[in-house]
């Protein structure tokens, strides 16, 4: 039988429950359709724990103990963290991680902008030149890795060919990464030559969404080349380049495959930066902790680039 | 729909049995096939043949891999086992040994190299008595095997070849202006660097990197022992700015000096991987480079024109004698591997004398002996470099040594500590004795580290 009560003017109705006050203010919190809700997002929410936070809390928890090979792992507290802070090669890899990054990103921007005003300006072959100048953007970083191996090679390498044998601008060959400076050089090089066709590009789609007539109205006003750039591409590619750069200098102080293919972080420790770093931990001392400690020492630092990264993002959404 | 189900279903549309009938009768028909095929899968997967997962050493030596492989597979035949292959070559097999024992899914035997019973004897299988019956029935193992075979007694690895090796020099320079061949690197290889170099020409007398890589590596840990010095101690202590700081010191010196004083190196050797200085070698760029055997196979091959023309020696000693290291390669048993035993079974096939000895005289040199057996075997005496690279091989010691091996001793090597303090001091300026010190101060880390296990 169905419960009922009696109301106040003694008349027997159905004891329909009252929502309570917790489930009334969720509703008026996340609206009314706030349980239906939740369920939709339920399983991004069970993908993101399971595939981010539970591997990044793992991630935290490892770094945090002593783990060999094949051994199950001993909480030592922040001791490796605190190991790595006064560990000369580490804080080497540190340095040359800014050294890298920056040095890289910097050119790339110029040369991207370089690139970009060239491909919009009315040169023959336009779309050819863009094919061309995305190769490099486009060939897998083992293969440009490998190809410069071989440019740079101090006896065989056809740089040293040109310079030496072609040219005759140097007596003998250099060491190109053999040198720290020439070696941290090197490995900038080619991580330029592979990333600034994505600057340009980027940099192409943005120019191209400029209107025309703000540039004809400045001609008309008697702006220069330089000062058409300075105050109207520059400002209208202010988010772009924003975005661009801080995307470029994640994934440049993420770089792995360009410096461990071409150096192994040496000679001596002078290209070691920290992706080469941690993976040496890993693979070759294989001291997971350590590794996993080297690895999350580069977290602050990418957040704020990240952080950034998403508040540019979102603004130029919103507009 | 099967015929019975559809039978049944012409049944209860004839109103010949009811549909509790029908349903209860498709569940007795579906059921009893569903069972049927879960039997007849379990009579199927008890008839199909065993998997053994093996992973293989991809040697530059490619003949020998040929040769192993066809081995393993007349085995498998044999035994009636299916074999997965897996190939790991210098560059990715630790990185795969990492990945899988940590996942849980390690091979069921695997070739490893010399450190492999040390580092992966977690996940390993104890597998002395095997170990004990090949090397009993082979006279023994030699020394250098036996040393890394084993952690406290127990066998963790069996062993399989030891690199042979050697100094590449050419002969017919030497000769040329009747130079005799170096027993010391000083001043011996030196002299006869400088002699016979033409940088004019691209032509350098000796081809040696202390770049991080084996080959750089190798050098550094033969040129403390051949200097008298050592990383370790005879107890397994840290050594290198303590106990044998001055022979250590020296010894770096005369490595880093090859490139900065006597300038005897070609540009850019610093920056070299293991494979640089047999391109250059065979290049002709190069009068000497010490390199496994898989340099003089290369070029045995080829027919190369410097194949008739290159000497391979001993390889040159210092003040305390000529030491090198040379590593045993071996086979693990994964403790995971649900058929041991027949994992245990193809060691023994592969390990079988005759068939080793395809194995070696496909190898020109690189197969060195483990057992004593193999060492008397006279194709060592087929090819005057084959002495050499043997002689190389006998002579050869462990890492740690004049101590034990230890999990430190082969980290140190790992993290190519050496190799660093060399780079230290002809990359970036600093004093031999600084980067001594230096590199002490890591050694020490590591060995604190590892002593706590």
């Amino acid at each position: 039988m169905a419960a009922t009560r009696v109301t106040d003017l003694g008349v027997e109705q159905p004891d329909v429950r009252r929502p309570s006050a917790l489930s009334l203010s969720l509703r008026r919190l996340l609206g009314p359709d706030w349980r239906m809700g939740f369920l939709f997002i339920l399983p991004i929410v069970l993908l993101v724990l399971s595939l981010v936070a539970y591997p990044f809390s793992y991630a935290i928890y490892l770094s945090m103990t002593r783990k060999f090979v094949g051994m199950p792992p001993i909480f030592v507290g922040l001791e490796n963290y605190i190991r790595l802070a006064h560990d000369g090669f580490f804080l080497r890899a540190v340095w040359n991680s800014f050294i890298f990054t920056f040095g890289s990103v910097v050119f790339k921007l110029g040369l991207g902008m370089l690139m970009a005003l060239v491909l919009t300006s009315n040169i023959r072959f336009r779309s050819f030149f863009t094919g061309v100048l995305l190769v490099p953007w486009v060939a897998p970083t083992v293969v440009t890795a490998l190809n410069f191996l071989w440019i740079y090679d101090g006896s065989l390498g056809v740089l040293n060919y040109l310079l030496v044998k072609v040219f005759r601008i140097l007596p003998q060959g250099v060491g190109w990464l053999s040198e720290p400076y020439t070696a941290m050089a090197s490995v900038i090089f080619v991580n330029i030559w592979r990333g600034f066709p994505f600057f340009g590009i980027s940099f192409l789609a943005g120019m191209k969404a400029i209107p025309a007539e703000l540039y004809e109205a400045a001609a008309v006003d008697g702006a220069n080349v330089i000062q058409r750039f300075l105050h109207i591409t520059l400002p209208a590619l202010r988010n772009i380049v924003i975005i661009v750069v801080l995307l470029s200098t994640i994934w440049t102080f993420n770089d792995f495959g360009i410096v461990y293919i071409l150096t192994r972080g040496g000679p001596g420790g002078a290209t070691m930066v920290l992706p080469v770093f941690a993976y040496e931990m890993a693979f070759g001392a294989q001291r997971l902790g350590d590794a996993i400690a080297v690895a999350l020492y580069m977290l602050p630092g990418l957040a704020i680039v990240i952080v950034l990264l998403a508040r540019y993002m979102r603004r130029g959404h919103a507009r | 729909m099967d015929r019975r189900v559809a039978a049944l279903a012409e049944q209860v549309a004839a109103n010949v049995i009811s549909r509790r009938e029908f349903v209860r009768r498709v569940a007795l028909v579906t059921g009893s096939a569903a069972v049927g095929t879960h039997v007849l899968g379990s009579m199927a997967s008890a008839q199909a043949k065993p998997k053994l997962r093996a992973w293989l050493f991809k040697s530059f030596v490619t003949d020998c891999n040929e040769i192993l492989a066809k081995h393993i597979e007349a085995w498998a035949k044999e035994r009636n086992v299916d074999v997965e292959f897996d190939w790991a070559t210098f560059g990715d097999r630790e990185q795969k040994f990492v990945a899988a024992i940590e996942a849980g899914n390690p091979p069921d035997l695997a070739e490893m190299n010399y450190q492999g019973p040390m580092r992966y004897r977690p996940a390993l299988r104890d597998v002395t008595k095997l170990a004990k019956d090949l090397a009993g029935a082979r006279g023994g193992l030699l020394p250098y095997a036996d040393r890394v075979m084993q952690f406290d007694g127990k066998y963790y690895g069996i062993a399989h070849q030891a690199f042979g090796g050697g100094l590449h020099i050419r002969k017919d320079l030497v000769e040329a202006k009747g130079l005799k061949m170096p027993k010391v690197y000083d001043p011996d290889v030196i002299d006869v660097a400088k002699k016979l170099q033409d940088p004019s020409k691209d032509l350098w007398g000796f081809g040696q990197t202390l770049n991080r890589c084996d080959d750089g590596n190798g050098f550094m840990q033969n040129i403390l022992w051949c200097y008298g010095g050592s990383a370790w101690d005879k107890d397994g202590k840290p050594a290198l700015a303590t106990t044998f700081a001055k022979q250590n010191l020296e010894a770096l010196k005369f490595a880093v000096d090859t490139i900065r004083v006597h300038k005897v190196q070609p540009p850019g050797v610093m920056g070299w991987t293991d494979v640089s200085n047999n391109e250059s070698y065979m290049a002709g760029k190069l009068v000497s480079t010490n390199n496994g055997a898989s340099l003089y196979y290369a070029m045995v091959k080829r027919n190369h024109p410097l194949a008739d023309k290159t000497s391979v020696i001993l390889t040159p000693g210092g003040p305390a004698g000529s030491f090198v290291f040379a590593g045993t390669y071996n086979w693990g048993i994964f403790q995971k591997s649900k058929y041991h035993e027949l994992a245990e079974d193809m060691i023994r096939w592969v390990e079988d004398e005759k068939r080793f000895e395809e194995f070696m005289k496909a190898s020109i040199g690189q197969a060195g002996p483990v057992y004593k057996s193999r060492a008397d075997n006279a194709y060592w005496k087929t090819d005057p470099n084959f002495e050499g690279m043997k002689a190389n091989v006998l002579r050869s010691m462990w890492p740690g040594y004049p101590g034990p091996i230890t999990p430190a001793a082969i980290e140190v090597q790992a993290q190519y500590v050496l190799c660093d303090m060399a780079g230290r001091v002809v990359s970036a300026g600093l004093t031999p004795e600084a980067a001594l010190k230096e590199a002490h101060g890591r050694i020490e880390e590591i060995h604190k580290v590892r002593s706590r296990g």
